[in-house]
């Protein structure tokens, strides 16, 4: 059974009289463990898709299984459920609270799954160890560096132990230098077993996984695989 | 348990925007504080006319042609047409009345009290036999009310109030010396103990004289009758004495069988019970009114969460995308409405007590804290939170995760 698994999605935004499709008929499959990059020009559909994949939307047509559940029919509050317990999101723009302290950011996902305090303290703190940050947990993320919070962000993604990690250009606000330092804890998350899928306008971004999906105006253009992994598999 | 949490997170966001939160504070304050001010002030009002009334005692009741709770321009003509009490009812009452103790005749006006160069206006004079002062808890501070004989003889003496007492004379001793009512000497025999101001009232502007003596000099009763004060032998047979009374006066004044009283007969509980009518619909009136202080403060609050569920779109966006349910958002803003108004709420409730004591105080009266106005007070601040919060807080619930994360 594939991770993810969708059938002709559409995603039609109307706009007074006019129809603006973001998505047409997307059809992909995802399996356990794969590492995926979508690449696409602006206004492609790239994000768009990538909501639907994290449940934060839903499909104007089309069916969407992950992990062999239909989602594509489910409400608003079991979409938050799987957002809580299967989907990791990682942003562009970090969407942290900025009040909060960084251990809180990371807490957040537990709260809302009932987790027990000493439990949530625990959890939260390992998560941001795994991304080397445990010396900042009490920092609020006005006092972090750009590559910091989006460490943080990861450290929220990942603290439930979700089956996906989904990232829509997570280093389109750093800097080359703090990018790679990303990327490469991005590169390690897979190692360690988690299903990624990476949006990116950087060919050398996308060239770090094994698949790359492109689109264009809201169909898949392309779906293969990269040289190395070719050559792997080959 | 996920709502402690919720609660301490509301709890923060407040603080976190002190000046907005006190801001709605204020709001709630002003409103519950109204509110309180009424509900305590009318119920210290209440004790202290309970506690006056108290001196007629609970044996004791009052026979008028008219009185008690008149709700109706019929009844008040009807009232007005009735025969007066006269002595005769009196008369009969105190001789065949066997469970009445004490009969006590009482009649009054006002009139001029002077003495050398001091004058005092419209006092009220009140005309009564000598047991009143057995009957109604009025106490002697000096000298002695009149006696049998000074009724009997329709003395000239006086049993007058302290405030007269202090206006008339003074320092001076006032036992045996003479003053002038409407131009009449008397001498004073006695004179009350203080009883202090009621609703900014002196409730020591008065003066008794013998029965007798106020019919010889004022003329006989006329339409307003006589009020007789009757003390029944016991608690326990007080609605025996006054069925008693009743079939008397019936007889006296041929009231066929199948008709009403044509008279009043009131104990303190009956006037208590009228009072209490009374100011049950001045308590909704007063109440009515200040409620719309309360729902302004309402406003207030459901103004200020809607200001601040727009401004924490995002927070909201976030909390959603990471997999808070509609009921976590919803809980999370209700709780910061529900804490804000008891909050005020309880703030109101003291400064709402403060500030009746200080009116009521004018009055020269005291209240004490009342549970009523406290729980009135709890589930209203409690109410303006759930009814004023529930809209933002469903609003803020409901958002779409993608929109909330791309509000600017
Ligand atoms: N809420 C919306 N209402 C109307 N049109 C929308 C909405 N969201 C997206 N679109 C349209 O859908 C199309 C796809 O948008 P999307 O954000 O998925 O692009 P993208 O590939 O992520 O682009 P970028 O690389 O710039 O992030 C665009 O044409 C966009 O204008
Ligand atoms: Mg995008």
């Amino acid at each position: 059974m594939p991770l993810i698994e969708t059938k002709d999605l559409w995603k039609t935004y109307t706009m007074g009289s006019e129809q603006v499709h973001a998505l047409s008929g997307v059809t992909i499959t995802i399996e356990k463990g794969e590492y995926v990059a979508i690449m696409g020009p602006s206004g492609s559909g790239k994000s768009t898709l990538m909501n639907l994949i994290g449940c934060l939307d839903t499909p104007t047509q089309g069916e969407y299984y992950l992990n062999g559940k239909q989602v594509s029919t489910m409400n608003d509050d079991e979409l938050a459920g799987i957002r809580n317990r299967e989907i990791g999101f990682v942003f562009q723009t970090f969407n942290l609270l900025p009040r909060a302290s960084a251990l809180h950011n990371v807490e957040l996902p537990l709260i809302y799954n009932g987790s027990a305090s000493a439990d949530r303290a625990a959890q939260a703190e390992s998560a941001l160890t795994k991304v080397e940050l445990a010396d900042r947990m009490h920092h609020k993320p006005t006092e972090l560096s750009g590559g910091q919070r989006q460490r943080v962000a990861i450290a929220r993604a990942l603290v439930n132990n979700p089956s996906l990690l989904l990232a829509d250009e997570p280093t389109g606000n750093l800097d080359s230098k703090t990018s790679i330092e990303i990327m490469k804890l991005i590169d390690d998350l897979h190692k360690q077993g988690n299903t990624i899928i990476i949006v990116t306008h950087e060919r050398d971004i996308a060239t770090r996984a094994h698949r790359v999906l492109s689109i264009l105006d809201g169909q898949i253009a392309s779906d293969e695989l990269t040289p190395e992994n070719r050559r792997t598999v080959g | 348990m996920i709502a402690p949490i919720l609660l301490k997170i509301a709890v923060e966001a407040l603080w976190a925007n002190r000046l907005r939160s006190g801001l709605t504070l204020l709001g709630v304050i002003i409103g519950v504080t109204s509110v309180m001010t009424i509900i305590s002030a009318l119920e210290g009002m209440m004790g202290a006319i309970e506690e006056d009334l108290a001196v007629l005692g609970p044996t004791t009741f009052i026979v008028t042609k008219a009185g008690g709770v008149i709700t109706s321009h019929e009844q008040w003509m009807e009232m007005m047409k009735r025969k007066p009490i006269d002595q005769k009812s009196v008369d009969l009452v105190s001789e065949g009345c066997e469970l009445c103790e004490r009969t006590c005749a009482r009649v009054g006006g006002s009139a001029r009290l002077k003495r050398g160069n001091n004058t005092m206006r419209r006092v009220f004079i009140g005309g009564s036999t000598f047991s009143l002062v057995d009957i109604v808890d009025m106490e002697v501070a000096q000298g002695r009310f009149h006696s049998y004989e000074d009724d009997l003889y329709r003395r000239r003496v006086i049993f007058i109030g302290d405030l007269v007492r202090e206006e008339l004379f003074g320092d001076a001793d006032p036992i045996g010396k003479t003053l002038r009512l409407d131009g009449t000497k008397y001498t004073v025999c006695g004179v009350a103990k203080k009883r202090g101001t009621m609703f900014g009232e002196s409730q020591d502007d008065f003066a008794f004289i013998p029965y007798g003596t106020h019919i010889k000099q004022f003329g006989a009763p006329g339409r307003r009758g006589i009020q007789m004060m009757i003390k029944a032998v016991s608690l326990e047979r007080l609605e025996d004495a006054m069925d008693e009374v009743r079939m008397i006066l019936r007889a006296q004044r041929h009231v066929p069988y199948d008709k009403p009283d044509d008279f009043t007969m009131l104990t303190a509980d009956n006037i208590l019970e009228a009072l209490n009518s009374l100011t049950r619909i001045f308590r909704m009136g007063l109440i009515g009114i200040s409620s719309i202080s309360l729902v302004v403060g309402g406003i207030v609050v459901m103004n200020i969460m809607m200001v601040s569920v727009t401004e924490r779109t995002r927070e909201i966006g976030i909390r959603k995308a990471i997999g808070a349910r509609q009921q976590h958002i919803m809980l999370q803003f209700l709780f910061e409405a529900l804490v804000t108004t008891l909050f005020g709420g309880l703030i109101g409730i003291v400064l709402g007590y403060f500030i009746a004591e200080a009116l009521v105080g004018m009055l020269d009266m005291q209240i004490s804290p009342s549970t009523f106005a406290m729980v009135a007070g709890l589930s209203i601040s409690t109410g303006i939170g759930i009814i004023f919060g529930l809209y933002p807080a469903m609003k803020a619930a409901r958002l779409d995760p993608i929109k909330a994360l791309s509000y600017e």
